[in-house]
């Protein structure tokens, strides 16, 4: 279990740096950074951008995310923004309106 | 902790400035710079730091707290606490070792024998 966990009723209207995994279940405005991995969890609102190593999308993110490593957006997942990684993956059912930079 | 409530932990490498509020208990081990409104409980723990005003149902302060604290239920300073500022909660307490600097206001009635004796002595 990652040592951040973001509950489901908790709203963070500013900035978020961490250096370990973060699982998002609630909602995030402003800014949120993570050095390792990142999962919002279907429920979850982002409306920031999201700079992380991997990253797992099951919840709504508005915002454009940046990876070291790749994204997953998950059955459920909506994202509005654009997508900067080196591997990406779209599952079925899931949401996307943005651009992709794969930096090729 | 309630059913249907959710837990919020905030790590030790986690860095957050600006406003935290909504349902739930709250732990933060990283620092905190903002307010934090809540419906559930708060804890700060040891080796954490926050410049906040922590609105909440019972508050634990293991960590190093600048601000205020309003609390429904109790304040809690653990021996590894340090606070500065103001407290308002329905119970108190400060516990040995632990470092408080600021205003107490703790709403209580006072028991019936006390008033009473206070009368007399009018």
């Amino acid at each position: 279990m990652a040592s951040t966990v973001i509950g489901a009723g908790i709203t963070i209207e500013g900035e978020v740096t961490t250096d370990d995994d973060v699982v998002v279940q609630g909602t995030i405005r402003g800014k949120l950074q993570a050095k390792e991995g990142l999962v919002v969890e279907s429920g979850a609102v982002i409306e920031a951008d999201v700079v992380a190593g991997p990253i797992r999308i099951a919840g709504q993110v508005t915002g454009n995310l940046t990876s070291s490593d790749r994204v997953d957006l998950a059955n459920g997942a909506r994202v509005i923004g654009n997508v900067k990684a080196a591997r990406i993956t779209i599952a079925d059912g899931a949401q996307f309106k943005g651009n992709v930079d794969m930096d090729v | 902790m309630a059913k249907g409530s959710s837990e919020t932990v905030l790590g030790k490498s986690v860095r957050i400035r600006g406003r935290i509020s909504g349902e739930g208990d709250l732990v933060v081990q990283g620092s905190l710079e903002g307010d934090v409104v809540l419906r559930g409980d708060f804890t700060l723990d040891e080796g954490a730091e926050a410049q906040s005003t922590i609105t909440a149902n019972d508050v634990t302060v293991a960590g190093t707290l600048e601000g205020g604290i309003q609390a429904e239920g109790e304040v809690t300073v653990t021996a590894s606490g340090k606070f500065r500022g103001d407290v308002r909660a329905a119970q108190v307490a400060i516990e040995d070792g632990a470092v408080f600097a600021g205003r107490l206001d703790a709403e209580f009635d006072l028991p019936a024998e006390l008033t009473e004796g206070a009368s007399k002595r009018r």
